[in-house]
């Protein structure tokens, strides 16, 4: 009959959207849509749904929220969608929506299932016209977070690939993150013995203005290597933070070098109006539902879970990173044995003319260097716990964590260092104590 | 009528389906063997109901009822009298206990979910009509009102998905209230035309516009058959019907009631006014409608016609297809409806 047919046409479009997502978005358009009203959606999405959140709060409260669990439901009805079964679909969606009321793109495919059992849903988010006038900016936003997150869990980074930032962890380095700012995904990994792990992946959102953040104000996100410095307690945050906040340490030592100015980028959860943002929403933080960040708090370490924020994570077999690295792993033990031969001549050719440590020039610096060889008295010395990671954009660089001990010596130092390729040469820029 | 209506079928389900328990048996046995005697007192009733004296309707009802306490033609009359009254929890519990009773039974159910709708419990609602539909598929009020009802559930899942305000506070929607649980038979109905509007079916064929409106008054136009007058009458009937299609498409309500004869029987046994409240309501409530007719086919019998075609409506995001019967009359030069149908 005619209904089954209105519904086949949806579900023919929706299939159609599902194996689409496969093929590359058209970006351009998708920035330009998004650049132009950040302000005003940003105020828009903000204040809501007073009457969504009243009532369940309760029964929330004694719910526990497994990460990620939402998506996963979402992603669910979604499969039934591309099936063609919207009244199964229908049930779920409504479960969905009682659990997280204030989970924004379910609440549209919500309602787009309503329709379905009405007549034919022509587009995700098949509102009124007047509705999609008055709302354009936030439907195109609800139906870009869908379609990141249904491509993120489609195209799925390879079983044993690790992104090619990730070189070389150390035992310090119980768990890593990685960012690929083009999917408005996190990735969380584990860091054994047996090498890094997949533990979990998370829509996020970044900043309004996107990425690449270069001056205090720009509302971008920044990309880089970057640390966990901290755990700000949820009960000395504003709701707008949501369950903890994660600050990182932007501005690194490559950003400084580079004039890079701004503060206050953390990783954050959601308010309580919110499950999750669009994905261009922040003034340069990284927002993640609320469940998800607690999953991340869990595992973080401050000082060393390292945050790695790329615009495109490239994910590549840990074999042909540690190749790749070779040359780069040379020059450490060369700089090693320089400084373990207290020859300062040798020692300073591995330092660039520019170098920088915390406001000292290498001159100023000098002199603090010395001592350290003073101290040394002949003995060599050892690195422990050596951790890098690799920063390619118009430089390459290594970010790199070392204890520093004495031979013999029971403590060190834990010291870090920025290198950077000059030819084929691996330099130092910056190098300093971080505890 | 030719084919019965739902109720009418719901009727003969109840009577099959109750046989298996003796009370229940009894009951309907009771119902139907002195049905023009019952009859008589939910006409009664009814009356009262339609005149706005509620408060003598109840207590007529509630007479009825102690000597006949599970009747269930005057439960849900009462049911229909609390609602009117304003006592939707009373007549929440006079419809539930009518569902229990009586399960098969579509009606209440649909009532039900016009009193939670009312409260803005459109979940609640949803389940009622959906109840409604699962005991007769074919039940059209029902999946109106189930139309009705997700779109407004969709509306404020859209509302909440956009953060738009409103979602509490957009138009509610009107659903309808069923007011009888065994409509009169179709064959009992008072006959709908009155001796001057019958007029011959010879009388001069007017030539007019389908679409537009036919004013209240229509002003004499001159006559300019040229074929047969049984060919013509039927091309008026057949335009008038078009154009009763037209104006509820564009909304327009007075073109739309005007299509009506003054002897218009409003399904149930509600009043014109209330009719043409609900309807004014009904249509205005949408942002689009569109009603299409196919397979039209005219039967004149005299001054009366009955047409039987199908119709696609559309309204908003709803679409609903279905077989339709019209019966019209000659009333003056215009041809008239006088009762609506589906089936």
């Amino acid at each position: 009959m005619t209904w089954n047919l209105k519904i086949a046409v949806w579900t023919a479009a929706c299939a159609a959207l599902l194996v689409a997502l496969a093929a590359p978005p058209a970006h351009a358009e998708v920035k330009k849509s998004s650049k132009t009203a950040d302000v005003a959606t940003a105020e828009k999405r903000k204040p809501a749904l007073r009457h969504a959140k009243a009532q369940p709060a309760a029964k929330l409260a004694v719910r526990v929220d497994r990460d990620g669990q939402a998506e996963a439901q979402l992603i669910d009805i979604y499969k039934l969608i591309g099936q063609a079964k919207t009244r199964q679909a229908l049930p779920l969606a409504e479960r969905l929506v009682r659990e997280h009321p204030n989970f924004q793109l379910a609440q549209l495919v919500y309602g787009d299932l309503l329709t379905a059992q009405l007549g034919p849903v022509r587009a995700m988010g098949n509102v009124p016209d007047t509705t999609a006038k008055a709302a354009a900016q936030p439907l195109a936003e609800l139906r870009r977070e869908s379609q990141l997150r249904l491509q993120a869990l489609r195209e799925r980074p390879a079983p044993g690939l690790l992104p090619s930032q990730l070189i070389n962890l150390s035992a310090q380095n119980k768990h890593a993150i990685a960012i690929d700012t083009s999917r408005s995904r996190l990735y969380l990994f584990e860091n054994s013995s047996t090498g890094l792990k997949l533990l979990a992946d998370y829509y996020i959102s970044v900043g309004k203005s996107g990425i690449e953040k270069t001056i205090e104000g720009d509302l971008r996100t920044p990309l880089g290597v970057y640390f966990v410095t901290s755990n700000l307690n949820p009960k000395s945050l504003k709701d707008f933070y949501g369950s903890g906040a994660l600050p990182i340490n932007y501005p690194n030592q490559l950003d400084i070098k580079r004039g890079k100015t701004g503060s206050g980028i953390w990783l954050h959860g959601t308010p309580p109006t919110q499950f999750s943002r669009a994905p261009l929403a922040t003034d340069g933080c990284v927002v993640l539902a609320n469940p998800d960040l607690e999953r991340i708090i869990r595992a973080v370490r401050v000082r060393t879970t390292p945050v790695v924020i790329a615009q495109s994570l490239k994910w590549v077999a840990p074999q042909t990173i540690k190749a790749d690295s070779k040359p780069f792993e040379d020059a450490l033990k060369a700089w090693q044995i320089a400084k373990s031969s207290g020859d300062m001549t040798r020692l300073m050719s591995w330092y660039t003319p520019d170098f920088s440590s915390n406001g000292k020039t290498l001159v100023q610096w000098t002199p603090a260097l010395q001592a350290e060889i003073k101290k040394l008295d002949g003995r060599n010395i050892e690195l422990k716990d050596v951790s890098y990671m690799r920063w390619t954009d118009t430089n390459d660089t290594m970010v790199v964590t070392f204890g520093e001990l004495a031979q013999g010596a029971k403590t060190g130092q834990t010291k870090r260092q920025y290198w950077m390729r000059q030819g084929t040469e691996w330099k130092i820029f910056f190098e300093g104590i971080i505890g | 009528m030719v084919t019965p209506t739902p109720v009418l079928n719901n009727m003969f389900a109840l009577a099959s389906n109750l046989t298996s328990t003796a009370l229940k048996a009894l009951c309907v046995a009771a119902v139907l063997a002195t049905g023009a005697a019952h009859a008589d007192d939910y006409a009664d009733v009814n009356i009262l109901v339609r005149a706005g004296k509620l408060a003598e309707a109840l207590t007529k009802a509630d007479q009825y009822l102690a000597g006949k306490p599970r009747d269930p033609q005057m439960r849900f009359i009462k049911g229909v009298i609390q609602t009117e009254a304003g006592k939707p929890a009373d007549a929440i519990a006079t419809f539930t206990q009518i569902t229990q009773e009586y399960p098969e039974l579509p009606e209440p159910y649909n009532n039900l979910a016009v009193l939670y709708a009312g409260q803005s419990q459109f979940d609640k609602a949803r389940a009622a009509l959906e109840m409604a539909i699962r005991t007769n598929p074919s039940y059209a009020t029902a999946h109106e009102n189930l139309g009705d009802v997700y779109a407004k559930l969709a509306s404020q899942a859209y509302s909440k998905a956009l953060q738009l305000d409103g979602g509490n506070t957009g138009v509610q929607p009107k659903l309808a209230l069923i007011r009888t649980l065994f409509a009169p038979d179709a064959k009992g109905q008072k006959p709908g035309t009155n001796p001057q509007s019958s007029a011959p079916v010879t009388a001069a064929p007017v030539a007019k516009a389908p679409v537009t409106p036919p004013p209240a008054t229509l002003p004499p136009v001159a006559a300019t058959a040229t074929t047969t007058p049984v060919l013509a009458s039927e091309k008026e009937i057949e335009s008038a019907v078009r154009n009763w299609a037209a104006t509820w498409s564009a909304k327009d309500m007075a073109g739309y009631l005007a299509s009506y004869g003054k002897d218009f029987d409003p399904p149930g046994s509600v009043g014109r006014k209330a009719w043409e409240d609900d309807r004014r309501s009904r249509i205005m409530g949408k942002s689009r409608i569109s009603v299409k007719l196919s397979d039209l086919a005219v039967a004149i019998n005299g001054g009366k016609a009955v047409v039987k075609f199908k119709q696609a409506y559309s309204a908003d995001s709803l679409n609903v297809s279905s077989r339709k019967t019209l019966e019209l009359v000659k009333a003056g030069e215009r041809w008239v409806i006088v009762r609506e149908s589906t089936g």
